[in-house]
């Protein structure tokens, strides 16, 4: 449980990052009380999205098939996260810039009409939450313990606000990438174990197999950035 | 609705990597070495993001 409570923050943390440099933009823009209310219409959505998707999920009464659902959404969310991570950490995509994420969105010539920026707001927390309820769901679910992972994504909230309140800047410094590729591990750790129980596999070394998955997945990305990175490096040279 | 699909399901190459390596894993389970399939998955995934973030 532990894993999964930890999983969930930390990918919250990310998301609500994002979507709190948006809901800045928006707020110098057309103030904080309606920059915060379409904040607010968005969680409402994402926790009204969270009841829906644990019902239908609940639904599934074999847990063979209701694993393998569970485990191919978190491999597609973890295989590209990863992908991700690595590209950025091999320098072949840029880092995530919140500073500049934040330039972009305060030179969008929409953000000064305030129905216009009251909808970036929405659509800008709603999308970034959008993986936040997939893991929620998804891990919570699984082991019946969707509550608790909510709760997480709350608390990721309510620090990342926290630390909004407290400089007022888009939060540049959270080292997103090494979040994300943490994260990734861990959610294709739970996918990858999910999927081949679901297929009737039996894992060796039990649940302790999650152990070794994530760092067979840390490990293994670490590499695949050493490599794209001497590649990149052998390029740049020719 | 398109950011929706694409957190759920991915891009098409994301869908392929993880069809692909699902498929190859029901593949090694279904033969006699299927002991392997616990090292089979992880190593196509791990291809497979490999694959992704070159692309």
């Amino acid at each position: 449980m532990t894993g999964i409570l930890f999983a969930t923050f930390l990918t919250a943390s990310v998301e609500w990052v994002e979507a709190y440099t948006i809901i800045l933009a928006v707020a110098l823009s057309i103030g904080w009380r309606r920059a915060l209310e379409a904040a607010g219409a968005a969680l409402l959505a994402l926790a009204a999205l969270t009841a829906v998707g644990s019902f239908l999920l609940t639904r599934i009464h074999d847990l063979a098939i209701l694993q393998f659902v569970i485990g191919v959404f978190l491999t597609l969310f973890g295989v590209r996260w990863l992908g991700k991570a690595v590209a950025r950490g091999a320098g072949l995509k840029k880092l995530h810039d919140e500073d500049a994420e934040f330039a972009a969105l305060q030179s969008r010539a929409d953000i000064h009409d305030a129905r216009a920026a009251w909808f970036i707001a929405f659509n800008g927390m709603l999308l970034e939450g959008l993986e936040v309820w997939l893991i929620v769901v998804a891990l919570g679910v699984q082991t019946h313990h969707t509550v608790a992972a909510a709760c997480a994504a709350l608390l990721a909230l309510g620090a990342v606000a926290a630390a909004g309140i407290a400089l007022r800047k888009p939060l540049a410094r959270v080292p997103e990438n090494a979040i994300k590729f943490t994260v990734s591990a861990a959610v294709l750790s739970f996918g990858s174990y999910w999927i081949l129980e679901a297929l009737g596999y039996i894992w060796p070394l039990g649940d302790a197999t999650l152990l070794a998955l994530f760092a067979f997945y840390l490990l293994g990305g670490l590499a695949l950035i050493r490599v794209y990175t001497a590649k990149l490096r052998a390029t740049r040279a020719i | 609705m398109n950011g929706f699909i694409k957190t759920l399901f991915g891009d098409k190459r994301t869908l392929a990597v993880t069809a692909l390596s699902i498929l190859v894993t029901l593949a090694v389970l279904h033969s006699p070495v299927l002991l392997l399939a616990g090292l089979v998955l992880p190593l196509c995934l791990l291809a497979g993001a490999a694959y992704l973030a070159g692309h």
